[in-house]
């Protein structure tokens, strides 16, 4: 029996082991059920849906019967692919090769509420939103705000060791778990946190295996449950919104407002001059304004509201004073109120000559550090440029950059490209996966990361992978290796099908 | 491909699912190539079941996969069961919320939900539950909604739709006429009873059809689409004899069947029809003080935001007046908003097919408002209380309608009964 | 309160133009120039009552979202003068 677990097509053994772990209803094998798993949002080569359909559907309801569907893919040796929301950017949750496709969407209790040590412990297939809605009454809040808030789930957040909007204040996902139950790649259970105690943030006990089992896309195991850092209800929100007639000026006013170093500074978001001019296509997302508005930043305050008060104060002249105007309540609430929303339009898609098409949207996450975003900003429209003289199915929807740590040292560099998946096929995907090495490459150039918080397992990016993390990505090879010695967790991804060659020979 | 190449070339085929392909492939898309799914959390049936292929987003992706030659109607036909059209995801979804008014083009999962089931009907793929409860529509002219053997003795048919109001002495036919849907004309008599007494108390002018015929809405969400034009058909033609120009509904099912479905059948032909929400009238009334309600009503009570009026029409202010002018009620109110994800299951045939599915989403409903403590829900829709009513009883929560209850403050003996 | 009829409900108001790409019909309300909804998507019918459905929705949302993160809202105008 090889050693790497091989595309499925799995017999009637397997699916019968199973359904006596999960009962009939829920291990499913239609073709719908499966084609549905097939795929998350990130722009995807519809002509090739079929490639990445798993050959059954789990939806195991407690960490037992998640354990056994790992036992018995080690035992028949198939691939296992965990699914949380399915809302993620890299395509972590695409099976690459068929298999055993895990959604945990049924491990949705909330288990616990501690008022005393403000957590909270749920399962993984708990939406963030829905569980604020809870722990708002107790004046209570799970400050983990992706874009993808409204629908993301918690398993999910650790597979890909979430970043949030607001990380800038509360930090982002692998702060705010503080332990989450994790189910290895041979199928054993152990709690993975700082130390071994369920409700710790900061232990030095034995080795930290807490951040190594987040953002692994499912290569090392699932989370079934987590216990998470509950914080106070925020008092108040300020989010001002500034608008600037050139990016550079808006690029140093970003650093100055970072450096005013406020307590209750939360975030803040740059928007280049491409961004801008793709806004102005829906002038609901951005009210008229004069031509020479050609970039923005936002910034975010949350607490007590002396202190939004106080900080807030500090910003507007830090912004003014850099030649910032504010641009009234109005669009700076609504359009913070809005931050998740203003992503995937797919109307806001054009042709060359203006005509409204739906695009599918890529969202490239490169971290990367303050100094380096002009230089990178230059190169990514560029790259999309020659994209889109080569095919109308590709365009550029302007770039953002986000604070990630409240100090300013990396940004969280987004390049929004529209791509036309009606019209996908063989030519245009192979194009785009060569941008995709190319914006990859150059984040690694300049010194950053490929993924502030997707992850880099993408067609193209992923060849890149290795060049940003020299000899660390042998040692992850190792881990991989050792902690799943038949490959069965999302066999592919990663490249790490390379620690097992020796298997093979 | 524009839209002139793709409808010259026919591409692929010519065949019903080709068709209808063609016609939702960029709604199919826009939902694909967005990938938000903020539609998934607001699902009723999401809530409950957790399975990703009933979600709106599944529904769209089935459309991309039948083009594609990836999945057939045959496949998928029974998926679209798990809905109950409550229009929470369409409404929710940014590509409506966000820039539906802006391009004049957002999501509308309800319709097309309701168009692969009317697919699948065409193809001659039935679901048992509503084959059956249309086949005894088409037979008794209303919905079966006394059971298949009329419970109780009751029979439900032509002759008896207008039993509900024997003693209320009202006239057939006028410019003004009050439609009753089949759940309140058999099931919840004092639906119909409260509304018919306090028009009359304001004195407001109506009549009854001549020969009122279920509105054709359910078989319409069911994919009958041939039988709901007939009865549209019947009952436009019946208020047009008589001389109709305004039709009062107390029913949010038949407010959406009135004013959606029948201006899609007949165009300019209903264009002067009025349609009158009596919800609507009656805060109106109570605003001009031609009703006042001053009998106390001793109750702690939440208001359930019918999912057809609320997320399909966006009325929910005057409910509210309503029972904010009712003396006595301690009114626990939660917000329209957050009451896009509430549903009681009972819409689009849900519990025809699925009974055991609507129970769960009424169960969850009503472990939402026992949280509140209070001793009763109050709801404007009377296909909604069945099933809450159902699921009130292991909360001890009366659930109640809100003309019931605006009758009885305005001192109204209704009579009539709530169900069975 | 205007009882609903279909025939006021289906002709929206004309458009007046507002930017380069954008026009106007419902005070505050902006909507695409339809003329770039010619060639690949064309716009659906749409009734008066659901363009201010969508409007007002969107409104409600947005203070929901404002409500569900905190309970107070600064005012930036206010601050501006500090």
């Amino acid at each position: 029996m090889s050693a790497v677990a091989t595309a499925g097509g799995l017999d009637d053994r397997v699916l019968d082991e199973l359904a006596s772990v999960l009962g009939d209803d829920h291990l499913l094998t239609s073709r719908p059920a499966r084609l549905h798993r097939a795929r998350v949002p990130a722009p995807f080569p519809v002509h090739r849906w079929a490639d990445h359909v798993p050959d059954c559907v789990a939806l195991p309801g407690s960490t037992e019967e998640v354990a056994e569907v790992v036992r018995i893919a080690n035992r028949f040796r198939v691939p296992v692919v965990p699914r949380s929301g399915g809302t993620g950017l890299t395509d972590g949750a695409v099976p690459l090769r068929h298999g055993i496709l895990l959604d945990l969407k049924r491990l949705d209790a909330i288990h616990e509420i501690d008022l005393e040590d403000r957590t909270c412990t749920v399962g993984a297939g708990v939406n963030m939103l829905k569980l604020n809605e809870v722990l708002g009454r107790h004046g209570l809040i799970y400050p983990d705000d992706p874009a993808s808030y409204p629908c993301s789930l918690v398993g999910g957040r650790i597979g890909t060791s979430g970043w949030s909007l607001v990380g800038s204040r509360y930090g982002h996902t692998r702060d705010l778990v503080l332990s989450f139950v994790h189910v290895l790649p041979t199928g054993e259970v152990i709690r993975a946190g700082d130390g071994g105690g369920a409700k710790i943030s900061k232990s030095s006990t034995g080795l930290n295996l807490k951040h190594l089992l987040m953002g692994h896309q499912g290569t090392l195991g699932v989370a079934t449950e987590a216990t998470l850092k509950l914080y106070p209800r925020p008092e108040a929100e300020l989010s001002p919104f500034w608008a600037f007639e050139d990016y550079d000026t808006a690029h140093r006013t970003l650093r100055e407002l970072v450096r005013a170093d406020c307590a209750t500074f939360a975030g803040a978001v740059l928007f280049d001059e491409e961004k801008v001019a793709y806004l102005r296509r829906d002038d609901e997302a951005y009210i008229p304004q004069p031509e020479n508005v050609r970039a923005l930043v936002c910034a975010v305050l949350y607490g007590n509201e002396d202190e939004v008060r106080a900080g807030g104060r500090r910003l507007m002249r830090i912004a003014r004073a850099n030649g910032a105007r504010y641009l009234g309540d109005e669009i700076s609430e609504g359009d913070w109120a809005a931050r998740h929303d203003r992503y995937a339009t797919p109307l806001h898609g054009r042709t060359k000559s203006g005509q409204v098409i739906p695009m599918s949207w890529h969202c490239e996450d490169a971290a990367i550090n303050w100094s380096r975003l002009p230089a990178v900003r230059r190169e990514w429209h560029a790259i999309i440029a020659r994209l889109r003289a080569k095919s109308d199915v590709f365009d550029d929807w302007g770039m953002f950059a986000y604070t990630s740590g409240r100090t300013g040292v990396d940004y969280l560099t987004e390049i929004d490209v529209g791509i036309w998946e009606q019209e996908l096929d063989d030519e245009t995907w192979a194009m785009w996966v060569q941008a995709k090495r190319e914006i990859a490459a150059v984040a690694v150039a300049h010194g950053g990361s490929i993924s502030a918080c997707h992850g880099a397992c993408r067609e193209g990016e992923v060849d890149v992978v290795p060049d940003e993390l020299g000899p660390a990505y042998d040692v992850m090879r190792r881990l991989k290796r050792t902690l799943d010695p038949n490959n069965v967790m999302n066999p592919g991804k990663y490249g790490f099908d390379g620690a097992f060659e020796e298997d093979l020979t | 491909m524009s839209i002139e190449e793709s409808e010259a070339t026919g591409a692929p085929g010519a065949g019903p699912t080709d068709e209808f392909v063609r016609e939702w492939r960029n709604a199919a898309y826009n939902c694909y190539s967005s990938g938000h799914k903020f539609c998934r959390e607001v699902c009723p049936v999401m809530q409950v079941e957790r399975n990703e292929s009933w979600t709106p987003t599944a529904f769209h992706a089935n459309v991309v996969a039948m083009e594609k030659g990836e999945l057939s109607i045959e496949e998928v036909a029974s998926d679209y069961v798990n809905c109950t059209q409550c229009g929470a995801c369409e409404l929710r979804c940014p590509n409506t919320l966000f820039t539906g008014d802006f391009y004049r083009f957002r999501t509308r999962t309800v319709d097309l939900v309701k168009a692969v089931r009317a697919l699948a009907v065409e193809q001659g793929i039935h679901q048992p539950g509503y084959q059956r409860w249309n086949l005894l529509t088409d037979e008794r002219r209303h919905e079966p909604v006394l059971g298949e053997f009329d419970g109780d003795g009751i029979p439900v048919d032509q002759a008896h739709v207008a039993d509900w109001a024997a003693d209320l002495d009202l006239p057939i036919g006028g410019e003004t006429i009050l439609f009753v849907d089949c759940e309140a004309a058999f099931y919840r008599t004092s639906v119909p009873r409260a509304v018919a007494q306090i028009l009359k108390l304001a004195g407001v002018e109506f009549g009854l059809m001549r020969e009122q015929w279920c509105c054709g809405g359910p078989a319409a969400e069911m994919g009958y689409l041939e039988q709901a034009k007939r009865f549209a058909r019947h009952n436009l033609d019946d208020w047009r004899a008589v001389g109709v120009k305004r039709v009062i509904v107390l029913d949010p099912h038949d407010y959406i069947t009135f004013t959606e479905d029948y201006p899609k059948y007949f165009g300019e032909e209903v264009d002067d029809l009025e349609i009158v929400l009596a919800v609507e009238l009656f805060a109106e009334l109570i605003r001009e003080g031609r009703l006042r309600p001053s009998v106390p009503i001793e109750r702690t009570i939440t208001y359930h935001d019918p999912c057809r009026l609320n997320k399909r029409k966006g009325i929910w202010k005057e409910p509210r007046e309503v029972l904010r002018a009712i003396p006595g009620l301690d009114f626990r109110d939660v917000d329209r908003v957050t009451q896009w994800s509430y549903c009681s299951g009972g819409g689009a045939g849900l519990p025809v097919e699925k009974p055991e599915l609507t129970a769960k989403i009424s169960g969850r409903r009503l472990e939402k408002a026992a949280e509140l403590e209070v001793d009763t829900l109050v709801s404007a829709c009377p296909w909604s209380e069945r099933p809450l009513s159902q699921a009130g009883d292991a909360h001890a929560i009366d659930v109640v309608d809100i003309h019931e209850l605006l009758a009885e403050s305005l001192g109204i003996e209704v009579g009539g009964r709530r169900g069975a | 309160m205007t009882p609903f009829r279909h025939g006021e409900q289906r002709t929206p108001p004309s458009a007046r133009r507002v930017t380069d790409v954008a026009v106007m019909r419902f005070e505050h309300i902006y909507e695409v120039d339809p003329r770039l909804m010619v060639d690949h998507v064309r716009q659906q019918p749409f009734p008066n009552w659901d363009t201010q459905r969508i409007a007002g929705s969107r409104h409600d949302h947005l203070a929901w979202m404002h409500r569900h993160w905190a309970s107070v809202v600064v005012s930036g105008e206010e601050l501006l003068d500090d």
